[in-house]
């Protein structure tokens, strides 16, 4: 049985640990500007990360967009999970290759529709004057809300297709145990559902707040150049920069951010779950 | 406490229809059954009562008061699944307290009578486990505390021994008849085992395709049934099919005249007669008959007979040693002898025979 | 032929593996460089034409210039890599150049060099084609036409002026010529980009961003390539260009043959190809690029939309590349944390 697991083994250590541990020695060198880095072994980047008022900044807005983002797509997320889990018919195979189309399309193709939509001379805003609600465009592209509606759309599959899976695994009986006894929908749902949801809702949110953090394409594309989330940052230093040590150092702090609140939050979910 | 009565409730589907007009009246304190093959329509009705399915026409009534229109947590049901559906995040205790909770009971009366309900259902020592960490049976009997601490108007059971094992079914059974009777439960039962109801029901309700076949105590039931599905649903009868000659004369297709009970020739055109019901001889009165098979069952013995081309079963006492039955053989000529007033003539639909079916 | 599952795989296998198959034997280049229109023309007017009955067989490795430099910077050590030859942009050239990953130029090896502008040649790159820096602006709304940088900072533009950015770089050096500065240092450039800012300037994060704004006459001036200005003039976005009063500044984008080249004559021979004549044109009209080779001869049109009138030429500004490679770094994070907060 080892010797069958070793291979896989080896591909997870070569494919997922070797690149992290190159760029964690990557973090640890020093820049230069003819040499690109020199080898150090220095927490210089790292401290200049943290000292730094405008990567906090970004670090902030970056935390901020992926917790609210999070918390949308849950608050999103469980009613449209509740709702597919709950289907009988044979339109829910239908349901479900809907809910994961959003994926067939990629992340920038996705974003340029979201362009198309909130711009100056989008969708929304030729709406909105044509009808003579307003006379000035609103500026809704290049905005915050832009940035976390174009995440939320993102991530709310993930976040419904696992909340969904343990929704399911629900038994619908105990739900009718729950008023059958005298709790009305809104009791049956915090006692009974939530309760045995959590796992799930812990799953879902998760993989969603990683998701988030580490967005991309969107920021750039829906936040406009002023926004700055955490990745695109990471990006610039290494391919716009070129500095690739401090931006391996900022990678780091946003993967040990990211596993800190990863962890945090899960405990605490699992911690609650328990004690029920 | 309360009455329960269904008036003409219907439920369809686009295109079957899982229950048609069903009309019952439990009385306070009644264990009604209701019996039939499973897509019935038995468990539709259940879940109609309990509020789960909403009816297509028809009303319901529980206590006097009309709740057809009323969510299933405002009907003042207890109901007791077949999974047993407990809430598997909660202890014993709070499965058990929690329909009390919903209903605002205080703390202290809550925990007084959910200690009363454990202790009726030998659960005592128990508040504190999740289900998962009890035997079916222990589980089995949590639900039926969870269900009556609540002291609801109308108890349902939807096949509630069907998880269980064959012995501990039979044990569960007699505890719920007594535990019914002494708390004067109004009670719906849902089982497709005849046995499970007519040991345990007050009436029973035959259903059959979403229809009632017959309502009756095990005894009209058995004794005088409606017709040829409710006859061959309880217990084993003979069905015979012919034609009704002169009152109290039935034709087979072999040409035996049979002597049955005086009716009215539109009463139907199969004949019912209970193989316990006819006496096998080998002299004397009776038709004449070939024996075809004799199966040996310790305490009775089985004959299958040859009445002029119509197969017959009969089903007797062992004969004593000696007695000149227990050398009969398969070939053997032999004599059936019923009392006429034993041959029922009932209607019968397609389908209501066994040997429809092929 | 009919494929075996076997030899496809060994085709696979030796495809995949540096060192494997030696390109210089199959006479196979690797080409770096982008997609698109750049990518095509390359194909039917340098690899079919030219180089295939040459017996060169050319491999494009597409992609955008982001991760070809970091491909490039990551190769480094590598004994063999995987291009032949790597297109990049004037300044992306010259701070992978300083890191010495490539080849030096053999002009011997190259005939065609002898006819490319003298101000383009770099002793590690042969110049493909070129632009200039310039301001585009909507003639409509903008009537009199701006003679300078300086301009963008009239307050009647306020909230008109649309800068990308991609061309942080070429946005600062142009804000430090308007204040009066030089391309050899940005500081002067610094404070009169905050100025703009303050003046609601608008950032957007790409050419097709800045390009819609244009349309929609969301702003009315920007700092862009010549070339582009012509791609978008032809395309019906409302903009005239300026060449600013400064002096343009020219783009120009390059091939460079890497060190770890498996194919370095086939290689030279690409570069030579890519200056040849008839393949300059072609870039010419279809993207709006001047010949970087005398010889080239554009229709007197095409010329004036795109090229620059003897007097703008003379006034040509190289940029520091030396200058920018030593503070790029800090450059990056004036743009991001000043001026774009």
């Amino acid at each position: 049985m080892a010797a069958l697991l070793l291979p896989a083994t080896l591909l997870v250590l070569g494919l997922l640990v070797a690149p992290m541990a190159m760029l964690f020695r990557i973090s640890l060198n020093r820049y230069d500007a003819a040499q690109m880095m020199q080898e150090a072994l220095t927490a210089e980047n790292y401290l200049r990360a943290l000292a730094d008022p405008y990567y906090r900044e970004v670090m902030a807005t970056t935390l901020g967009v992926a917790l609210s983002s999070t918390l949308l797509a849950l608050l999103i997320g469980f009613p449209a999970a509740y709702w597919l889990a709950r289907m009988e018919s044979r339109w829910k195979s239908l349901a479900t290759i809907l809910t994961l189309f959003p994926l067939l399309v990629g992340n920038v193709v996705r974003a340029a529709g979201w362009m198309a939509l909130l711009g100056r001379d989008g969708a929304i805003n030729a709406a909105l004057i044509g009808t003579g609600l307003i006379a000035e465009p609103l500026p809704m592209l290049y905005t915050t809300g832009a940035v976390i509606a174009g995440i939320l759309a993102v991530v709310a599959p993930y976040m419904i297709l696992t909340l969904a899976a343990v929704i399911e695994a629900i038994p619908r009986s105990v739900e009718e145990a729950a008023a059958n006894l005298g709790a009305g929908p809104l009791t049956s749902f915090r006692r009974v559902v939530l309760p045995l949801a959590l796992p799930g809702v812990a799953a879902g949110c998760v993989l969603v707040f990683i998701l988030c953090m580490n967005a991309y394409a969107t920021p750039v594309l829906l936040g406009g150049p002023q926004f700055k989330m955490m990745a695109p940052a990471v990006y610039d230093q290494f391919v716009r920069g070129t500095n690739w040590p401090f931006g391996a150092a900022l990678a780091f702090l946003l993967l040990i951010v990211t596993l800190v609140l990863t962890i945090l939050g899960s405990t605490i979910l699992a911690g609650r779950s328990r004690s029920r | 406490m309360g009455t329960l009565t269904l008036d003409a409730i219907s439920r369809r589907y686009a295109t079957t229809v899982a229950v048609e007009r069903v009309d019952l009246d439990v009385a306070q304190g009644e264990f009604v059954a209701l019996l039939g093959p499973s897509g019935c329509g038995k468990t539709t009705t259940l879940r109609m009562v309990a509020g789960f399915v909403p009816p297509s026409s028809g009303r319901i009534l529980i206590a006097g008061r009309d709740v057809t229109k009323a969510p299933p947590h405002g009907r003042d049901t207890g109901m007791v699944f077949q999974s047993y559906a407990l809430f598997p995040h909660m202890t014993v205790g709070e499965n058990v307290a929690f329909g009390l909770e919903m209903r605002k009971v205080a703390r202290a009366e809550r925990d007084a009578r959910v200690r009363e309900a454990l202790r009726l259902a030998r659960l005592e020592g128990l508040a504190d486990r999740l289900p998962r960490q009890l035997s079916g049976g222990q589980q089995q009997r949590v639900a039926l505390a969870r269900a009556l601490v609540v002291n609801p108007a109308v108890f349902l059971l939807d096949e509630p021994l069907s998880n269980l094992d064959a012995k501990l079914r039979a044990e569960v059974r007699i505890e719920i008849r007594a535990l019914q009777q002494r708390l004067g439960l109004t009670t719906l039962f849902v089982t497709h085992d005849q046995e499970e109801a007519l040991t345990m029901a007050d009436r029973l309700v035959v259903m059959e395709r979403g229809r009632v076949r017959q309502i009756g105590t095990a005894e009209a039931l058995y004794e005088r049934p409606a017709d040829a599905f409710v006859a061959g649903f309880i217990g084993r009868c003979n069905l015979l099919r012919g034609t009704p000659e002169a009152p109290g004369r039935f034709r087979t297709p072999g040409g035996a005249l049979l002597p049955c009970l005086p009716q009215q020739a539109h009463h139907g055109q199969v004949l019912a007669l209970r193989p316990e019901r006819i006496a096998v001889a080998t002299a004397g009165d009776g038709l004449a008959a070939r024996l075809v098979a004799v199966t040996y069952l310790g305490a009775q013995t089985e004959y299958h007979l040859d009445l002029a081309g119509t197969r017959l079963l009969a089903i007797a006492p062992t004969p004593a040693e000696g007695d000149p039955r227990r050398a009969l053989a398969p070939g053997d000529a032999v004599l059936a002898l019923w009392d006429p007033a034993e041959a029922r003539l009932l209607p019968a639909e397609p389908g209501d025979l066994p040997d429809d079916a092929t | 032929m009919r494929l075996t599952r076997r030899s496809t795989f060994a085709v696979a296998l030796t495809a995949g593996l540096p060192g494997f198959a030696s390109a210089q034997q199959s006479g196979q280049v690797v080409v770096g460089t982008w997609g698109g229109d750049y990518g095509d023309l390359l194909a039917s007017n340098i690899d079919k034409p030219i180089l295939a009955p040459k017996g060169v067989e050319v491999v494009q490795d597409v992609g955008p210039q982001d991760p070809r430099k970091t491909k490039l910077i990551a190769e480094r050590a590598s004994r063999r890599g995987s291009m032949d030859v790597c297109c990049l942009s004037d300044v992306d050239m010259f701070t992978l150049a300083q890191q010495g990953v490539f080849e030096p130029i053999e002009e011997g090896r190259i005939p065609n060099l002898a006819r490319a502008i003298p101000s383009l040649k770099r002793p590690y790159s042969a110049p493909h084609i070129y632009s200039a820096k310039v301001i585009l602006y909507n003639p409509a709304k903008v009537t009199a036409a701006p003679q300078s940088y300086a301009d963008l900072w009239d307050p009647k533009y306020r909230g008109r002026v649309g800068l990308v950015d991609i061309l942080h770089l070429q946005n600062m050096e142009a804000a430090s010529l308007a204040a009066g500065g030089t391309e050899h240092d940005y500081e002067p450039g610094k404070r009169k980009l905050m100025e703009l800012r303050s003046l609601d300037a608008k950032v957007y994060p790409s050419n097709e961003a800045l390009a819609a704004a244009l349309k929609s006459e969301e702003v009315w001036l920007t700092i862009m390539w010549l070339a582009r200005g012509f791609m978008w003039k032809k395309s019906g976005i409302p903009v005239e260009h300026a060449v600013p009063s400064e002096g343009a500044t020219s783009i120009c984008f390059e091939m460079s043959v890497p060190k770890n080249a498996r194919n370095r004559t086939g290689a030279m021979a690409y570069l030579d190809a890519a200056l040849d004549a008839r393949a300059q044109t072609a870039f010419a009209d279809r993207m709006g690029y001047a010949p970087t080779v005398t010889d080239a001869q554009l229709p007197p049109e095409l010329a004036r939309q795109i090229s620059l009138t003897q007097e703008q030429q003379a006034k040509l500004r190289t940029p520091d590349y030396e200058y920018i490679a030593k503070n790029q770094v800090a450059l990056i994070d004036f743009w991001n944390k000043e001026f774009k907060r």
